[in-house]
């Protein structure tokens, strides 16, 4: 019988979600002995005690590993950050290069280390002098500065002029995130059960932002020190900070200590970090050249269509000016669309069934199978029938048909309505999001490719991008666990292009996800534009790509989704306006005035739109959800000129329609 | 002209303003019909954020419109009625009057906004027992009350100077005028839309007046009526010129037209673009006036959130029972609460800054989550928006 490792966690709120599972459920060994004893310290003491011995496992800043390179690092596990940090600042009241004395919180050594990288980087020497833990910020005056880390950061913004976030000065400067703490061994002592033990913690600890949050604000107020609110932690929680650490983080744990060797900061030579369980590469084998990102510069470069990376589009999002950004956008927009020419489409938005299984947490539209009888609808022909008449009487071209995920609605309910629509109608079916078309595989045990020909056969012109949300599994396994990932979305898309369909692809922002989370979206969608164009230039046009971004804001009222993130048409101008940058490969950008009114509509034609979507004779979701605006295709050409274009009536394809029959 | 001409034109405009030369009218005309609305936009901010920083002023007020008889008649206008007994017609009482401010006797408000309709058929001392009776309540609250356009009524009436009826106000209780009642200058769009209420030069002179007698006011543009684009431009010069003279203005207030419910129903909603322009535009032709002003009231919250990084430094206040933008068709909401205006503010990566009435700084926001508020805006770029010290590290 083992006895158990004795761990040693870091007392901050940053580490919690590492170690607060295992005191909730501690996980046992296979004969129901305890794996770790717990226990709590400071950074830089936890390092302290694992290396006199006293500990067997505990969380320590990266800067102490330099001196103990027999220690076993638990891998893709840490506490990082892709960018700001909030908890690892330097604060003064006179601009860092006028600073003559840096008071050092005594409790991270990764963090001392990573500030006088960053200074003698910049070539500045102010005096560093230690300060106990947590006092810190009562020396600034003058021309004193402190670094202040841990929970204590978390009161200091708007104290003092200057703040700067350490945390995102080092993404500026090498493009990497930064690893501040890992799990650290005495050599020889952790199994592959402990490992998992410590990979399972974590991953509990991620899901439990929220109640972690609650708990620290009681414990905060209960102590008499103040508190902020408990979303602010939790948000803190679930997108400041980053729990896992993958190849990007690791290449941001190297650079880091390669940069601070190369300047004499230590002495610790070519480190390797030794993994549990494995052997990460030596340090000089990831490294690569690294200029610093510079706004401006980037910006320059992506309206003149140069590709972006990842991490400069996180680094823009992160820093650049709403304007700036908007303005490069334009740019970009007028080199793609030189015609000076916004396009929009009269369509018709028919959402023909209410019932679905999904149980998106945002949603407010469905109706589950349960009270189908009560609430539900499926739309009849008749139905159907009118609201087509209706829109080609308005000079409508096409239907937008979406629906709920009904499991009544078998494929060949499906097909039947498509057939009855192309003989009756003059209208081109834009049907069925990604979502629906991996209900109904899954519903006739059929591939998607299957579903998709035999739809297609029946008259299905395009697929709308629906059901996107954000393109990335740790935001879906929250907002909508039941409905398809990331993955299968992208599938169907594929899929499509492949059998010569043109789809759009969407966006829906403000779900507390991270600029990373929004980058990634960003660049999957591009990646797969990039295999579609491919695929057209290597067999020929008929094959299908994206036709169309739209990005939209959550609309919350009356969903179950309880937080309140920033949906706010600010943020909506800078994510459409990155997202022109950075979507170099699609051609069109929608703007969403349903959501946002005309008149916001009308400044994101300044900011890289050149699509103004659809007269919207109906739409029935966002409605639902607190979006209110209609417009008239002659309203919605005053504002299209308004922002000094000429409107131009379109198709799905994104094909001008003769003046002559508008 | 060629883009290349215009944007070599829009450098020059450029170096003006950063070198704090006062613009001409001809710069002003060229900044409206410049296409780069984000380059203006930029300008604008470059000087919003010179003179203010991240700080965006609201504070908290409301308003009371205590006669909607009038005997002026004016095109644009859905408020007022004409004259007493006609339907919707409605002159308050003193004690009602009173009543507005009873009612929210328990609130922080530190601004009254007074402004009424003319209506002869009632005592002068009904006026200034308007301001007495508020007053006597409340001896802490600033009362900004009745426009030039009222003010010249009142001399014209009751037969008074402008001074003359100005101290008398003053004496019961006037602290500030609002800015109402230019509407557009010219002569040519005056005499279409309100050819019977005072002229521009009297507008000017009542400002002029109160000015020298130590008060401070705003001034207002409106906009979206008949005028050309030149002829905001000369509003804008106008305004210009007598705060070269006595330095009195506050704030300058372009008014979004409202077409609905009134003889001018025809005409469009000025569009976000124009709102935003004119913003823009007012910030740079009116390099000494300290401040710009977006009445989310009339343009919406969603406009006057962006207007912040096109020139506008104050959101006005939580207002409170406006009547007179929404009888001509105002969707916005009535009441904003002090957590929404400040949520506006740091979604849009500013700080919030209560003041009152003549910019006494009352609260500033130090970033720190409030409650009604579960989470702030995105935390990285709101925190950080371009304050990034990017040189330094």
């Amino acid at each position: 019988m083992a006895t158990p490792l004795r761990l040693c966690a870091v007392t901050f709120l940053n580490a919690w979600p590492l170690y607060q599972p295992l005191l909730e459920r501690p996980p046992l060994d296979e004969d129901g002995e305890p794996l770790f004893s717990v226990e709590e310290a400071l950074p830089s003491e936890c390092a302290r005690r694992l290396a006199a011995g006293e500990c067997d496992v505990a969380l320590v800043p990266v800067a102490s590993y330099l001196e103990h390179p027999e220690w076993e690092v638990v891998p893709e596990v840490g506490i990082a950050a892709r960018g700001a940090v909030q908890t690892v600042v330097v604060v003064s009241e006179v601009p860092l290069p006028e600073v003559t004395r840096i008071h050092l919180d005594a409790a991270s050594r990764s963090s001392v280390l990573l500030l006088r990288t960053l200074l003698t980087t910049e070539g500045l020497e102010p005096e560093l002098v230690p300060a106990p833990h947590g006092q810190g910020a009562s020396r600034v005056r003058g021309t004193e500065a402190a670094l202040v880390i841990g929970d204590a950061a978390f009161e200091l913004p708007g104290r003092f002029a200057h703040h700067i976030d350490l945390g995102a000065r080092w993404l500026a400067l090498t493009g990497l995130p930064m690893v501040f703490a890992f799990w650290a061994a005495r050599p020889g002592r952790l199994t592959e059960a402990h490992v998992r033990a410590l990979h399972a913690a974590r991953d509990r600890g991620i899901g439990q932002a929220e109640p972690l949050a609650r708990r620290y604000c009681e414990q905060r107020l209960a102590a008499g020190l103040p508190a902020q609110d408990e979303a602010f932690y939790a948000n803190y929680l679930r997108r400041t900070i980053r729990y896992r650490l993958d190849s990007w983080e690791r290449e941001g744990l190297v650079e880091y200590i390669a940069r601070s060797h190369e300047l004499h900061l230590h002495d610790a030579g070519d480190v390797h970090v030794r993994f549990a369980a494995r052997e990460h590469e030596g340090v000089a084998a990831a490294r690569r050249a690294r200029a610093p990102l510079r706004v401006d510069a980037l910006l320059q470069r992506a309206a003149a269509g140069e590709r972006l990376h990842l991490h400069e589009g996180i680094f823009l999002y992160e820093q650049a000016d709403t304007l700036a950004l908007g303005h490069a956008a334009d740019q970009r927009r007028a080199a793609l669309h030189p015609e000076g020419v916004v396009t929009y489409i009269i369509d018709r938005n028919v959402n023909y069934t209410n019932v679905c299984t999904a149980r998106c947490k945002f949603c407010n539209f469905y109706v589950p199978p349960t009270r189908k009888l009560q609430e539900g609808y499926v739309h009849s022909k008749e139905v159907l029938a009118q609201k087509f008449r209706e829109t080609e009487a308005l000079g409508g071209v096409q239907i937008l048909l979406q629906g709920g995920l009904n499991p009544d609605l078998r494929l060949e309910w499906y097909e039947d309505l498509f057939r009855w629509t192309k003989q009756n109608f003059s209208l081109r079916l834009h049907a069925l999001s990604p979502t629906e078309i991996i209900h109904i595989a899954h519903l006739e045990d059929l591939s998607v490719a299957q579903v998709l020909q035999r739809l297609r056969a029946a008259g299905m012109d395009s697929l709308p991008g629906g059901g996107a949300e954000i393109l990335h599994d740790e935001v879906r396994n929250r907002i909508s666990p039941f409905k398809n990932t990331t993955d299968e979305w992208l599938e169907v898309m594929r899929q499509a292009h492949v059998l010569g369909m043109k789809t759009t692809c969407t966006m829906v922002f403000g779900f507390q996800e991270t600029a990373e989370h929004t980058l990634v979206h960003l660049h999957r969608l591009r990646a797969l534009q990039d295999e579609a164009l491919a695929r057209r230039r290597a067999h020929g046009e008929h094959h299908g790509q994206f036709t169309a971004f739209i990005v939209w804001p959550f609309q919350a009222e009356g969903t179950r989704l309880k937080l309140r993130d920033d949906t706010s048409p600010w943020r909506y101008l800078r994510v459409q306006a990155l997202a022109r940058l950075y979507l170099d490969n699609i051609p069109n950008l929608q703007v969403s005035w349903p959501t946002l009114g005309p008149e916001i509509g009308e400044v994101a034609l300044r900011m890289g739109a050149n699509d103004f979507g659809s007269v919207m004779i109906e739409e029935n979701v966002v409605s639902q959800a607190g979006a209110h605006f209609m417009l008239t295709a002659e309203q919605i050409e005053h504002h299209i000129r308004a922002a000094g274009f000429s409107p131009r009536r379109r198709n799905m394809q994104y094909d001008w329609l003769p003046e002559a029959a508008q | 002209m060629s883009p290349a001409t215009d944007s070599a034109r829009f450098r020059t405009v450029a170096d003006k303003v950063r070198a704090g030369e006062p613009l001409a009218f001809d710069d002003g005309v060229f900044l409206y019909r410049y296409p780069d609305l984000l380059a203006v936009g930029a300008l604008a901010n470059e000087v919003r954020e010179r003179l203010h920083g991240d700080r965006t002023y609201f504070n908290i007020n409301f308003h009371i419109n205590p006669t909607n008889v009038c005997e002026a008649d004016c095109q644009f206008c859905s408020f007022a009625r004409l004259q007493p007994g006609m339907p919707q017609a409605y002159t308050m009482s003193l004690d009602e009057i009173r009543g507005k401010l009873v009612e929210r006797k328990d609130q922080p408000v530190t601004e009254i906004h007074i402004v009424s309709g003319l209506h002869g058929g009632v005592p002068w001392s009904w006026y200034t027992d308007t301001l007495r009776v508020l007053k006597e309540l409340r001896p802490d609250i600033h009362l900004k009350a009745f426009t030039a356009v009222e003010i010249h009524f009142f001399a014209e009436k009751y037969g008074k100077s402008y001074a003359q009826a100005l101290r008398e106000l003053v004496d019961a209780g006037l602290g500030s005028l609002p800015g109402g009642g230019a509407e557009i200058f010219a002569d040519r769009v005056r005499r279409k839309i309100c050819r019977d209420k005072a002229t521009a030069e009297q507008w000017l002179e009542v400002h002029r007046t109160a000015h020298r007698m130590g008060l401070r006011s705003n001034c207002t543009m409106l906009y979206g009526t008949v005028e050309t684009l030149e002829e905001r431009v000369d509003h804008m010069l106008r305004l210009r010129a007598l705060q070269d003279e006595t330095g009195g203005f506050q704030t300058f207030i372009p008014l979004a037209f409202h077409p609905d419910g009134n003889r001018l129903d025809k005409l469009p909603r000025p569009t976000g673009v124009d709102s935003l322009r004119t913003y823009a535009v007012g910030r740079l032709m009116l390099h000494n006036i300290p401040h710009i002003k977006a009445y989310w009231i009339m343009i919406g919250l969603d406009t006057a959130q962006i207007a912040q990084s096109f020139g506008v430094d104050d959101l006005d206040g939580t207002v409170q029972e406006e009547k007179i933008y929404h009888m001509a068709g105002a969707d916005t909401p009535q009441v904003m609460t002090r957590t929404g205006l400040i949520r506006l503010i740091r979604e849009a990566g500013r700080r919030a800054v209560e003041r009152d009435t003549l910019y006494e700084v009352r609260w500033e926001d130090d970033g720190r989550p409030l409650p009604g508020i579960r989470v702030e805006a995105s935390v990285p770029y709101s925190r950080h928006r371009k304050r990034v010290e990017l040189s330094v590290l």
